[in-house]
């Protein structure tokens, strides 16, 4: 579980988030959308660790090397092979140097790169680097995952083969997750709940909306569920109100 | 042009370029006490290794700029990486390392000779010096440009201090050093030669000065031509080096 209370930001002397507060229960998908620069990434900073509030509290009951970050861009080492960039993850958890790269072989393959294991991130190409950067971080079976936007720059059909395989793992393992996204289909497609976070600068948490899709699930069907099509409406028009809010 | 063949097309101009100087000097359009034709070059040359007087003078200037380049690539880092990680150390080595940079650091080969004397100290004192104030800033500036994405990475898998300097910042810099490392092998053997020119009694530095003090310009010639030599064999072991250690950059 985590959960995050009347959470303040600044950079500065710019405020950036203002009593933000959301929990993501145990086992729960739950995703964060919001306006561009309204502070979603500074929010997943704050939580593990890279960034210090300025007031509120997180709270959780994960130890901090049970926390698993995906980042935006796959920033994998590009002096490690694929499997030692895996591996990095484990050896900085403690477990030993051929252990680690036997599980990152077994991460790598079961994320569809067999064969790959001993390129350097540059020899690969972007849905590749992304697979072998989820691989780093589930193979140290996280109990929570954070991620940013981590498939952003992924073309549609790598975007939804990885997704796909990232919410089969999620879903076996139990692990619980927070995304945050542009996207408002790939939010509802994944999520258990989605929050929305206002317009900034001082963002808020201003709607909270239950996903009831069942689960196991697939994100390309989920689209097709009659549920989808009036929370994504609803979703839109709460999302246009806060840019536009903005704007006008 | 067919980029195969340009080490063809250089190998002739430079045959060319040689043969063209002989026939000048052989008719006599050279005064060979300023530039003696190549084939007298190639005569003192000969005789330095025959007569086996030259092993001396090269082992002297070899010890002198490879320990003043083990020193100062040594030195040069861990003061990079200390200013580079530590604010107030950052404070004191900076404005010292930028006066240093700032003047030929060769002038001060004369004040090393009066501090180490003129056997091989004073020498490597001068390599040293050229070559630590030169990795210092490659180290520094390399730290400080590292990828800052890189760092959170390894902070987010739980990585500390240690982790980040074994993970990111030696990785990183290694790239910088290898990419001056020819520029500090250069330094180096400019320190070592300087410093023989200065005061010696053995070094190919030494032996130009001598060369220089008799008129021998065959003998300089050859020297200069030996000195290229050694350095850039050493340049070779260096692209080796860099091709290994780099193999991930392709």
């Amino acid at each position: 579980m985590l959960r995050a209370n009347a959470l303040a930001l600044s950079y500065g002397a710019t405020p950036i988030l203002e009593g933000v507060s959301l929990e993501v229960p145990s086992g729960k998908f739950v995703s964060l959308i919001g306006p561009s620069g309204s502070g979603k990434s500074t929010l997943l900073r704050a939580i593990i660790g890279l960034q210090a509030p300025s007031s509120g509290t997180i709270e959780t009951d994960v130890l901090s090397g049970d926390i698993g970050m995906l980042f935006q861009d796959d920033a994998l080492l590009p002096w490690r092979t694929a499997e030692e960039n895996v591996a990095l993850g484990l050896r900085l958890k403690g477990v030993d140097k051929g252990t680690a790269i036997a599980s990152a072989r077994l991460w790598l393959t079961r994320l569809g790169l067999h064969g790959l294991s001993e390129r350097f991130p540059r020899q690969l190409s972007g849905g590749q680097r992304k697979r072998v950067a989820l691989a780093q971080v589930l193979a140290r079976e996280p109990r929570l995952l954070l991620m940013d936007e981590p498939f952003a720059s992924l073309d549609a059909i790598v975007r939804a083969r990885v997704t796909q395989d990232l919410l089969r793992l999620v879903e076996s393992r139990g692990i619980s997750v927070l995304l945050v996204t542009h996207d408002l289909e790939e939010a509802l497609a994944l999520s258990d709940v989605v929050y929305l976070l206002s317009q900034g600068p001082r963002a808020r948490i201003s709607g909270r909306y239950d996903v009831p899709l069942p689960r196991p699930r697939d994100p390309i069907r989920a689209r097709a569920h009659p549920d989808f099509a009036p929370l994504l409406q609803r979703l839109w028009n709460d999302l246009s109100r806060e840019v536009g809010g903005r704007a006008a | 042009m067919n980029p195969n063949w340009t080490w063809l097309r250089q190998s002739v101009a430079l045959i060319a370029l040689i043969a063209v100087w002989e026939l000048l000097a052989d008719k006599g359009y050279f005064n060979p006490l300023y530039m003696p034709a190549p084939s007298g070059v190639a005569v003192a040359l000969f005789q330095l290794f025959v007569q086996g007087t030259i092993w001396p003078h090269i082992i002297a200037t070899f010890s002198a700029a490879l320990g003043g380049l083990a020193v100062g690539l040594a030195v040069g880092s861990l003061l990079g990486t200390a200013a580079a990680l530590l604010p107030l150390l950052r404070e004191l080595l900076e404005p010292v390392m930028i006066s240093l940079n700032a003047v030929p650091r060769v002038v001060l080969a004369p004040l090393f000779v009066i501090w180490f004397g003129i056997g091989i100290g004073s020498k490597v004192a001068l390599s040293f010096i050229l070559v630590a104030v030169l990795i210092f800033f490659t180290v520094f500036t390399g730290i400080r440009q590292v990828d800052r994405r890189l760092v959170e990475r390894v902070v987010t898998l739980g990585g500390g201090r240690i982790a980040l300097l074994r993970e990111v910042y030696v990785p990183s810099v290694v790239g910088w050093v290898l990419g001056n490392l020819k520029v500090a092998v250069g330094f180096a053997f400019t320190g070592a030669v300087v410093g023989e020119f200065v005061a010696a009694t053995k070094g190919l530095g030494y032996l130009l000065s001598f060369a220089q003090s008799t008129y021998n310009s065959a003998l300089m010639l050859a020297l200069v031509l030996l000195i290229m030599v050694f350095v850039l064999a050493i340049f070779g072991l260096t692209g080796l080096l860099e091709r290994r250690l780099l193999r991930w950059r392709g």
